[in-house]
Order: structure tokens, then C-alpha cells, then sequence
């Protein structure tokens, strides 16, 4: 975490002031507002039509803002050119010219420049060595894997020497294992350069491991900005807590009544929260959170419907007493036969909860 | 460990592959639809006008056999070679001119919206008329008295007195020439602008944020990326026009002096004016072959160099 720091006074931040896009009569972007420092992977994350692509495109200049200022190195480029904003965008499709070679793809934008030829020569070299592509520059994008066209894709993007880095969606062409190993490498990208980068993605995954900072978006609005840490263990509200965390945080139907809870009828230790005393509330719990209750504790019945076993843990899926669907994350000695019910809780301060419009209540 | 046993030393018999070569007359049934068209108009044809060239042909009476007679003869008649001269510098005025309005068509209506999509079949329109009656109009309206070209000039005091457009070679040829880029320009515009809608736009996105102008982005992406679909309208508009028959035949009539006599208008006219079929057919063999060569040509011309690898 200390590296944000390192870095803020050397690379360019971002800003967005009251940025709204509106297409026709339909408005995808309302009022955002965002900070990036200089150096600082952000990741723009949301569930598809949440109008994370379009604040990248208006980032890079494919689109105009219909309201709001983009400042990027403290310079309001708003109306300014894509090519001249400081930025450098690899594209879903990668979008890779097909009748260059790697090397023509990756020194494009310094022969438009018409930049001298071993200034070029001596950049895609350098960008090649980065991302292991020397052997390639030759070849034409359309005899390469997958893998490499992305890395074509980046290298393009290194060659433009760019303020910030804008991914719009990378590693979604690429088959499961590719992605790792390419966020990885994208990650050390990160570390190596130092730039700052902005990047898009619907996978929440992608979001926790390659964000220094994570932007939620839901219809066109940011709904929490923070660490990773941040969102996962205290979510603004309802939407977020669901979409950070894999598997999924739980949802019960609860009834506060002071430090209680009431679930289906059984009673137990509820959340502190100070701004409600009783009513009607759902709470969230995480399903790692949820354990085995010992004799003796307060417990809510979890109905088995379907285990998991995946190795080094359990995934019980089922429901409790109302009907809500439930998932445990237990460890890989909880064998559970579908039908059998247990008798589950989870510590007050690994509780969450949220009130009727599902905003925190803390 | 090994995850499976090894069999191989325990295997007595492989059983043959089933289902071979089973289905391949029903492929060729398939197919022979297509083979019995092209047999019966264009194979055929082709032998017969092959046979016929290699005879003293006449319309009534009893064909000889000459040989090679035909295309010696073919060789010493400069109003066949004339006629060829004048056929290529239509083509080479028609083709330059279709592609470049095609292309500046093309541009025009590749995008979405409803105004486009009337432009597009704006343009498109004059191609559904036959190249007979479109001739048939504008030979109307290229007449020196009842037309409207040359009363126009003069009412607009462009001209003194009327003016003849079809009298003179030079208005002549280019009234005809403009007469088919108008006809015909839409028909290629439809092929180019179906190369430029399956560019993807990324492309062009990317190729912005690397900082190429438009003229830079028309150079290096659109260009090398409509190569197919620009052969194949070259290839359709060098052929069209080497054939070009009706518009000559129908406004100006092979005038002012036969100086606007085409290969087929010539072939024609020793078919079916001078009952020469024979010398006909040879004439005919011979720019079929001036055709192929010429496409052969431009298809090596615009091949993709990195097809080879």
C-alpha cells in the first residue's frame, strides 16, 4: 500500500468533477465525482450496462462529457483530443491493426508522429522486452494466442509513454488460467512503470486483485469508493456488500430489537448499531463468517441442500428457516448430506446491516 | 503415478473406422445444380464459340473449316485493334471514375441514421435501370434540340448558340462515360461500404488515441482493410467496362466518325451486321482472354502480402 505514496509526486492523477453523459434522452452517467493520485491502480467495477465502459471512454476522448470537467496532470483536457489527453487505452478486442505486424501495431502511434525510425525501433524494443514479445514482432496479430495479442495490446499502450493506463475490460477474451497469469502480469506492470492505471472490469475477482482503489458503479452512479479492504469489510450499502466477495454475502430478513437479533424466530447476539434500536433490518453476513454453533450458543437452522467440495474448503448451500438462500464457506472436514439441518450463527462484529432502501445502518 | 494403466500390449484388434466415403455422390448432387448452370451457359458457349472461331461461319450456307484463318487475319485489322485502344480508355475513364465516386459515396452513407439510409438508396437507384433505357434517357437528354443538356448551357448563357454535345469526340465519350458512373457508382458504392461497416470500430478508436489524423487513419487502417471487397469492385468495373456495348450503341451509335466503336460493339457488328460469325467468335475468344489476363492481373496486384505465411 505504501507504494500509492512513492509514486503520487512523480505520475499524473485524474480527476472527474460532476461528469454526466447523457445518449439521447437516456442519462448513463450521473453527477460523478472521483480522485485518482498519481500511481494509483483504480478499478472501475459494476454489473454490465453500469456505465463503467462509457466513464473510461469519456476518459480517453471516444466520447464527449455532456456536463463536468476530466483533469488529468492538473490539465483540464475535457475538450481536448484523445491523443493529446496523456493517455494510452488497451481495448477489449484489443484491437490489434491485422495487417501489421507486432512491431508496426506497437510503433503506430510513433510513426503518425512521424518520430525519427530508431527512436521507434528503440521504444518497441524496449516495450517487446517488457512483455517478452521479441520474437514475435514480426509476426501478424492473427498468428498469435491470445495471450500474446494481449500483451501486443499493452505494448502499444507502453510505446505512447502514457499519464495513464486505461483497460477497458482486458482479460475477458482470455480462457481462465490466461487470466491469472495475465493479471499477474499486469500487476507487475503496475509495479514496474508506476503509471497510473485505470481499468474496467465486471469481475469483482479482477477488482480485489489488481485494485489499489475500487470504484463501484451501479446505473450510472458511483455507490462506494474505497480499498479493497474497505468495501469488503464495510459496505456503504446493500448492493456493494453483494457484489464485492465471492461466494456472495448472505441476506437475512432480521428484527433488531436492542443488542438482538431476531432470525426465524430464534434470538441471538445481533450487530452494534447505534442509529436504530429496533425494526425491521436485513442483515449481511459473509459466508466464511457463518459457523457450526456450539452446544449451548444461541443458533439459527440452516437446512443443507447442496455441498461443495472444492479441497482446501466447503461450500453448503441451502436455505434458513424463512426460505432465504444461504451459503456457508466451512472448512473440508463439514461434510453435510443434503436435507441434514445444523445449527448455525456468526459473531455480532462479522455482522452487517442494512435498512429497508439497503443502506447501511451502522 | 501414471493415471491410466497402459493397455497397448493388451490390444488384439482395432475396430475399422465406420462411415467412409459413404456420402460423396450425394455431395456432387448438391452441387450439380450449379455444374448443369454453368455447363449449359457457359461451358458450352464457350466450346462452341471456341469451335466456330476456327471456321468461315456465314449466318445461311454451310460453315468451312479455316483454321487458324480467324486470328490471322484478326492480327492485321486495325479496326479491331482501334476498337481495343478506345475500349481501354474507356476503362481505364470509367473504373477511375466509378471507384472514385463509389468511394466518396461509400464514406458518405456507412453510417446509421434515417437520412443516410435515403441517400443510400438515392444513390442506389439509377442501378436498377437497364443499361438500355438509362442510355435511352440520356441520348434524349444529350439531344442537341429536344434535350435538355444543351438548351440548358445555352439559356444559362454558358454557350452561344446550341451546342452539340454528341457531335465531338471528346463531349461525346465524356457524356457517356458520366452517364455510367451515375448508373452504376451506386452499385459499387454498395460493395465498398459493406468493407468499411465490417471494420471494426475499435480500429479506428485505437488508431485516434495513437494520434492519427483522419487522413492518416484513411491511409493506414481504411485503406489496407477494404483491399478485398476493392479488388473485387475493381475486378467487376475493369471487366463491365471492357463489355461495354449498349450505351455507345444506343446514344452515339459508334459516332462521331466510329471513333467510339468498342471490342463487343465491333464483334457485333461482324456477327450480326456482316454475318461473319466465325471472325466473331475469334474476337470474342480473344478479349475473353484479354479479360482473364486483366484479372489475373489485378488480383496479384491487390493480393494480401501476409496471406502467404
Amino acid at each position: 500500500m505504501n507504494r500509492i505514496g512513492d509514486n503520487a509526486t512523480v505520475t499524473a492523477g485524474l480527476s472527474l468533477k460532476r461528469v454526466h453523459k447523457s445518449f439521447g434522452s437516456i442519462e448513463v452517467l450521473k453527477d460523478i465525482n472521483l480522485n485518482i493520485k498519481g500511481g494509483e491502480f483504480v478499478v472501475f467495477v459494476g454489473p454490465s450496462g453500469c456505465g463503467k465502459s462509457t466513464l473510461l471512454r469519456l476518459i480517453a476522448g471516444l466520447e464527449e462529457v455532456t456536463a463536468g470537467e476530466i483533469i488529468i496532470s492538473g490539465r483540464d483536457v475535457t475538450d481536448t483530443d484523445p491523443s493529446r489527453r496523456g493517455i494510452a487505452m488497451v481495448f477489449q478486442s484489443y484491437a490489434l491493426y491485422p495487417h501489421m505486424s507486432v512491431a508496426e501495431n506497437m510503433g503506430f502511434s510513433l510513426k503518425v508522429a512521424r518520430r525519427p525510425k530508431d527512436e521507434l525501433r528503440r521504444k518497441v524494443e524496449k516495450a517487446a522486452g517488457t512483455l517478452r514479445l521479441t520474437d514475435y514482432l514480426d509476426r501478424r496479430p492473427g498468428q498469435l494466442s491470445g495471450g500474446q495479442r494481449q500483451r501486443v495490446a499493452i505494448g502499444r499502450a507502453i510505446v505512447r509513454d502514457p499519464d495513464v493506463f486505461l483497460f477497458d475490460e482486458p482479460l475477458s477474451n482470455l480462457d481462465a488460467e490466461l487470466r491469472v497469469e495475465m493479471r499477474i502480469e499486469i500487476a507487475r506492470l503496475h509495479r514496474e512503470l508506476g503509471n497510473t492505471m485505470v481499468y474496467v472490469t465486471h469481475d469483482q475477482t479482477e477488482a480485489m486483485t489488481l485494485a489499489d482503489k475500487i470504484v463501484v458503479l451501479r446505473a450510472g452512479r458511483i455507490e462506494q469508493v474505497g480499498t479493497r479492504e474497505e468495501l469488503y469489510d464495510d459496505p456503504d450499502n446493500i448492493f456493494v456488500a453483494g457484489f464485492i466477495g465471492s461466494p456472495k454475502m448472505n441476506f437475512f430478513s432480521a428484527r433488531l430489537d436492542g443488542g438482538e437479533i431476531e432470525i426465524g424466530g430464534h434470538r441471538l447476539p445481533g450487530p452494534a448499531v447505534k442509529t436504530l434500536s429496533k425494526g425491521e433490518i436485513t442483515l449481511g453476513v459473509r459466508p466464511e463468517h457463518l459457523r457450526l454453533a456450539e452446544k449451548g450458543e444461541p443458533f439459527f437452522p440452516f437446512r443443507v441442500k447442496f455441498a461443495e467440495f472444492l479441497g482446501g474448503a466447503t461450500y453448503l448451500y441451502g436455505d434458513v428457516g424463512d426460505g432465504a438462500l444461504c451459503t456457508i464457506a466451512s472448512d473440508r472436514k463439514t461434510q453435510a448430506k443434503a436435507g441434514t439441518e445444523l445449527r448455525v450463527m456468526a459473531d455480532p462484529k462479522f455482522m452487517t446491516a442494512f435498512d429497508d432502501k439497503g443502506v447501511r445502518v451502522r | 503415478m501414471p493415471a491410466q494403466t497402459d493397455i497397448s500390449d493388451s490390444i488384439l484388434e482395432v475396430p475399422p473406422p465406420r462411415r467412409r466415403r459413404r456420402r460423396d455422390w450425394t455431395g456432387l448432387l448438391y452441387v450439380a445444380p450449379a455444374l448443369v448452370l454453368v455447363a449449359v451457359f457457359f461451358l458450352i458457349p464457350l466450346g462452341m464459340s471456341i469451335w466456330m472461331s476456327f471456321h468461315a461461319w456465314p449466318l445461311i450456307g454451310v460453315p468451312r473449316w479455316i483454321g487458324l484463318d480467324n486470328y490471322a487475319r484478326l492480327w492485321g485489322d486495325t479496326s479491331f485493334w482501334s476498337a481495343l485502344v478506345f475500349t481501354i480508355q474507356y476503362t481505364i475513364a470509367a473504373t477511375v471514375g466509378l471507384l472514385g465516386v463509389a468511394f466518396v459515396l461509400a464514406l458518405m452513407v456507412q453510417g446509421e441514421g434515417r437520412a443516410i439510409a435515403f441517400y443510400r438508396t438515392a444513390y442506389f437507384l439509377p442501378v436498377v435501370t437497364g443499361f438500355a433505357s438509362a442510355s435511352l434517357l440520356w441520348a434524349w437528354l444529350s439531344n442537341v434540340d429536344a434535350g435538355l443538356f444543351s438548351p440548358l448551357a445555352q439559356d444559362l448563357g454558358m454557350t452561344d448558340g446550341r451546342v452539340n454535345i454528341l457531335a465531338t469526340f471528346t463531349p461525346a465519350f465524356w457524356s457517356v462515360t458520366i452517364m455510367v458512373i451515375w448508373k452504376m457508382a451506386g452499385f459499387y458504392m454498395v460493395i465498398i461500404m459493406s468493407g468499411l461497416q465490417a471494420i471494426p470500430t475499435d480500429y479506428q478508436e485505437a488508431a485516434r488515441i495513437d494520434g492519427a489524423s483522419w487522413g492518416q487513419r484513411f491511409r493506414w487502417i481504411t485503406l489496407p482493410l477494404i483491399r478485398r471487397p476493392f479488388a473485387l469492385a475493381l475486378i467487376l468495373a475493369v471487366a463491365g467496362s471492357m463489355l461495354a456495348f449498349d450505351q455507345f450503341y444506343i446514344i452515339l451509335n459508334g459516332g462521331p466518325q466510329n471513333q467510339t466503336v468498342t471490342v463487343v460493339y465491333r464483334i457485333f457488328n461482324e456477327s450480326f451486321v456482316s454475318f461473319r460469325l466465325g471472325y466473331g467468335a475469334a474476337l470474342s475468344v480473344v478479349l475473353l482472354v484479354i479479360l482473364l489476363v486483366l484479372s489475373v492481373v489485378q488480383l496479384w496486384l491487390l493480393r494480401d502480402k501476409g496471406d502467404q505465411s
